[in-house]
């Protein structure tokens, strides 16, 4: 029986007279990879920030985490709640080194100090294949995969429910998108739900075990990967009405 | 490097700890005195502005709360100076929460404002409450230091130094301390990236209550001191010559660098004061001061104390 960790309900988001989202409703499944797919400009980012209230939260509809309503409590909360997620860009503190970045997830997010913060540290970046030789380089002389999984590692420290990854293969080699691969289905081993966007189709389907599509802010359709990518509405919001 | 910053900063308070020993005048004993009271409201500063990247325009405000408090206390309630000075830090720390509650929610330019405005506030109340602080002639002849039979207004300044060097000290070594601790850096992490920041669980509001809090408590008592010390409270420690002057510290030495402030401090005190003795100059020296900080953050913007590192890195071999 799935047992729901997100609930979405007709969440919406309007700049001005813009819907960027418009009444998105579904449900993430505890242990599973649910992926959201869309065309640029679909509101896949701006949903995610909806949810995790970073940089802002939604404009209406309901978010719910476990069965508790996270819309509109600080966003800081909700990571130490249980929701992590990583962005699109690369995101770092160029002052800090790995280790020191994972450290802050791990006692700001969870509470750790001391030995136990030290180890909940190195068992996230091994969990992530971070390599040992890079763990006290300053982020900002890290590869942009290194970048990659450092931010997840820094997500995981505080040994989330859920993990939201947006876009993370975004920037990265064939290999390395391969590598990515793997350490998503490590971390969904380990227990963590994974909800991510992608624009690199190939990795979303790999991973995915239902797939949401948006256009325009709105649902498109919702499934497996393999029939959703086969729906016409999905061909002609990616590729127009003529390839339909 | 941190090594490196810890060993140098040992070795220079090791020289200063000697300098009266081999200086024995009061006047450059003073020059010293001004430097270390303004090098610790500096590196205070620079915990705000550099490490925790706030715009924090009223800085100045905590240190002239610290100086009118320590005046009140002492010339109203004949509380001992020994009291009135670390008193100071305690009403500056308080003024700052009043002031950290609006900014902790505030972006960008609304930080510089509402916090530039604040001074400007502290000083009108000052002005407007005369019977309290002397208005615009301020407060004068507060009582001086006295340990025992011990007056340190005739010992040409030698208790004066060691207390202002003790002062800066234990104010730069708690925050070299508070900066490696987590707390230091999450400021670091809020200034660079704040979205990523607060998706780590930090919260940028209590962060910077926290931030400004901390860095009112030595500049507080730095004022404090500073009316003791030359026994007078003026609301020009709320005017924009002292504060373009602390400012300056703070860039030219290196925003967020903790020592570079410090080293800049010494460094501009001297430079101002021997300025102050050459025709043509006594009133351009703030001016020279404003040049050589637009220079020296076109050349280096992480401030002289990176030009140092710079300089004695050795060099990976190619």
């Amino acid at each position: 029986m799935p047992e729901p960790i997100i609930e979405l309900r007709g969440v919406t988001k309007t700049f001005g007279g813009l819907t960027a989202v418009n009444d998105v409703t579904f449900t993430v499944n505890r242990g599973e990879v649910f992926g959201v797919a869309g065309p640029n400009g679909s509101g896949k980012s701006t949903l995610f920030n909806c949810i995790t209230g970073i940089p802002f939260g939604p404009s209406g509809g309901e978010i719910r985490f476990d069965g508790v309503r996270i819309d509109g409590i600080p966003p800081h909360k909700i990571f130490r709640a249980g929701l992590s997620r990583t962005f699109q860009k690369d995101a770092e503190f160029p002052d800090l080194s790995a280790r020191e970045t994972v450290a802050l997830g791990g006692h700001y997010g969870a509470g750790l100090g001391g030995k136990v913060l030290e180890q909940a540290s190195e068992e996230a970046l091994d969990l992530v294949g971070f390599e040992l030789s890079r763990r006290d380089m300053a982020t900002a002389d890290l590869s942009v995969y290194g970048k990659k999984q450092l931010m997840i590692a820094s997500a995981l420290v505080s040994k989330p429910a859920i993990l939201m990854l947006d876009e993370p293969a975004s920037g990265l080699t064939r290999p390395e998108i391969a590598a990515l691969d793997e350490l998503l289905m490590r971390v969904n081993r380990s227990g963590v739900t994974i909800l991510i966007i992608e624009h690199v189709l190939g990795l979303l389907l790999s991973v995915s075990q239902r797939l949401l599509v948006l256009n325009q802010g709105s649902v498109l359709t919702e499934g497996a990967p393999q029939e959703v990518i086969r729906d016409e509405r999905v061909i002609e919001a990616y590729l127009g009405s003529a390839a339909a | 490097m941190t090594r490196n910053r810890s060993l140098f900063a040992l070795a220079a308070l090791f020289i200063l700890a000697l300098v009266p020993a081999i200086v024995t005048d009061s006047y450059t004993r003073h020059i010293f005195i001004i430097a270390f009271i303004y090098g610790t409201v500096a590196v205070n500063w620079d915990l705000s502005l550099g490490l925790a990247g706030l715009f924090n325009f009223g800085h100045l405000a905590f240190f002239g709360i610290g100086v009118y408090t320590a005046a009140i206390l002492t010339t109203s309630l004949d509380l001992s100076p020994w009291l009135a000075i670390p008193l100071g830090g305690v009403t500056a720390a308080l003024a700052a929460l009043l002031i950290a509650l609006p900014v902790a929610r505030l972006q960008g330019i609304y930080v510089v404002l509402v916090t530039f405005a604040f001074g400007q506030l502290c000083m009108q109340v000052v002005l407007s409450q005369g019977d309290l602080t002397g208005g615009a002639e301020g407060l004068v002849r507060l009582p001086y230091l006295r340990l025992g039979d011990y007056s340190f207004i005739r010992d040409f300044r030698f208790g004066y130094y060691y207390i202002a060097l003790g002062l800066l000290t234990v104010s730069v070594a708690s925050l070299m301390l508070l900066a490696r601790s987590p707390f230091g850096k999450s400021l670091r992490a809020l200034r660079d990236n704040p979205d990523y920041a607060t998706a780590r669980g930090i919260s940028v509001a209590r962060q910077r209550v926290l931030v400004l809090c901390a860095s009112a408590v030595f500049t507080g008592i730095a004022g404090g001191f500073y009316a003791i010390y030359l026994r007078v409270a003026s609301p020009e420690v709320f005017g924009f010559s002292v504060a373009t002057l602390i400012l300056s510290m703070v860039l030219i030495g290196g925003a967020g660098s903790i020592l570079g402030p410090v080293f800049a401090a010494l460094g501009l005190t001297f430079a101002t004061e021997a300025m102050a003795g050459i025709r043509g100059l006594e009133e351009a020296r703030f001016l020279v001061v404003a040049v050589a900080m637009i220079l020296v953050l076109r050349i280096a913007p992480a401030g002289a104390i990176d030009i140092f590192a710079r300089l004695f890195t050795p060099r990976p071999k190619s």
